[in-house]
């Protein structure tokens, strides 16, 4: 008994180094298992209230580009308004599919990263607002990410520039599909995988999402292909692309609620259990 | 003696978290990750008892993964920090040994001194962070630029920050 105590005593701090240090790394295990912050994130409603009050600092550091955004969003809302005047609203065009019915809701994003290998957003609105884990988020000009966190104000969002985010995307022109993943080099540049070379794809064509999923609109604009090459080793492009949006410097975003989510949902949860 | 090391230690820390937090973190540069935190367990004075190093190691380096989504990176990181700082300080302790009010900073311990004890701890820390956030080998060349960068550009704010607090405490 006595020798444990001696024990104790002599190592103490190496006792209590590996405990607060086997502590840590379980946190970080179990991040990397579940692909979200599971106890330490920004989406804690002490933490998120206090970034909400430094928050407005930020947002002032960027109006002027959030104003030219909004404008041009303005404007493109104003070119569809005056295309539905156009046509008679008995018309056959598909204004409200009932696939599509989208929601959004505007949350002011509090605390942003780009310089990480899964990068996480916070914004203010959380599920008293209706927000769950798996919804959508877009800017005006492009996607944001998956929201992989809910508190009760806040949210959590993974953004597109991470390791393990994949969105599933088309070529604008020839309609084929593909993923857009991230390699964790330059936040700047993403990579689309699953064109298959025989595909007429050239420097600057447009990227949009799929929308077969139901959490993202489909034929939002998300990127502009940087550069091709077709890969050696297989029978698919290596294309890099830019986002048409500048995550780094955004303010507000826009959840995605689709209405039939979970109708569409457990319908294809139905043919997976088949 | 006592009350004005606490006082110094408790603004350090709030000017370092704070600077961290609301500005390094958010800087648009994706492929350098500044980190200037550390500086405060480094800074600590010489004979803080062990045990105490390494509460506040856990404890900063909590308050830094909360505030930036780091699950457990910076925590981890910072306390093998606070471990081998220890070691590192009887290693390069001067001829006559540590006083009982010395501290490890650059206007008491000369910039030579100062050089290496930052370069060592920061190296270890940075390596520590990039490698656990990486969790394989498979993206290796890429985390290792991204590492010595990252390091590089800490290590310059850190010494700036550091010149100029020292000239300030002289005059």
């Amino acid at each position: 008994m006595r020798s444990i105590y001696y024990l104790i005593s002599r190592f103490y701090v190496l006792i209590l180094f590996v405990l607060l240090e086997f502590f840590a790394l379980s946190l970080i295990f179990k991040s990397h298992k579940y692909q979200e912050v599971k106890f330490l994130n920004t989406s804690n409603s002490v933490v998120g209230t206090l970034l909400s009050y430094v928050n407005g600092f930020n947002t002032f550091i960027h109006l002027g580009t959030n104003n030219k955004a909004l404008v041009e969003e303005n404007a493109m809302l104003k070119k569809q308004i005056k295309f539905q005047n156009q046509y008679p609203s008995d018309s056959s065009l598909p204004k409200n599919s009932d696939l599509y019915t989208f929601d959004y809701v505007v949350a002011k994003i509090e605390n942003n990263s780009i310089n990480k290998n899964i990068n996480y957003i916070t914004i203010n609105k959380g599920s008293k607002d209706g927000l769950q884990k798996g919804l959508g988020v877009i800017s005006s000009n492009g996607v944001v990410g998956f929201i992989t966190n809910v508190s009760k104000n806040f949210s959590l969002v993974m953004s597109v520039i991470s390791i393990k985010s994949l969105v599933g995307v088309r070529h604008k022109n020839s309609n084929a599909l593909g993923n857009l993943r991230w390699n964790g080099n330059d936040p700047y540049t993403l990579q689309i995988d699953g064109f298959s070379k025989t595909l007429p794809v050239k420097k600057n064509d447009t990227i949009v999402t799929a929308g077969f999923s139901s959490i993202f609109p489909p034929d939002l604009i998300v990127a502009i292909v940087k550069d091709v090459k077709p890969d050696e080793g297989s029978s698919f492009y290596d294309i890099n692309v830019h986002l048409t949006n500048n995550i780094s410097s955004l303010s507000y975003v826009y959840v995605v609620k689709n209405n039939k989510k979970n109708e569409l949902d457990s319908l294809q949860r139905l043919i997976n259990n088949e | 003696m006592n009350n004005k090391f606490i006082i110094n230690n408790t603004l350090r820390f709030v000017f370092l978290v704070g600077l961290q937090l609301l500005l390094l973190n958010e800087l648009p540069f994706g492929r350098i990750y500044i980190m200037i935190y550390p500086l405060f367990i480094l800074l600590l004075p010489v004979f803080t008892p062990r045990i105490a190093v390494l509460l506040l190691a856990f404890f900063t380096g909590m308050i830094v993964d909360a505030f930036s989504n780091g699950g457990g990176l910076h925590t981890a990181s910072l306390l093998l920090i606070g471990f081998i700082r220890s070691y590192i300080l009887d290693t390069f302790q001067p001829k006559s040994g540590w006083d009982k009010l010395d501290e490890p900073t650059l206007s008491q311990q000369g910039v030579n001194w100062y050089f290496f004890y930052t370069l060592i701890l920061f190296s270890i820390h940075h390596l520590i962070y990039f490698f656990l956030e990486l969790f394989s080998i498979s993206n290796f060349v890429t985390t290792f630029f991204k590492s010595i960068f990252s390091l590089i550009s800490s290590l310059s704010v850190v010494w700036l920050i550091s010149l100029f607090f020292a000239r300030k405490s002289k005059s």
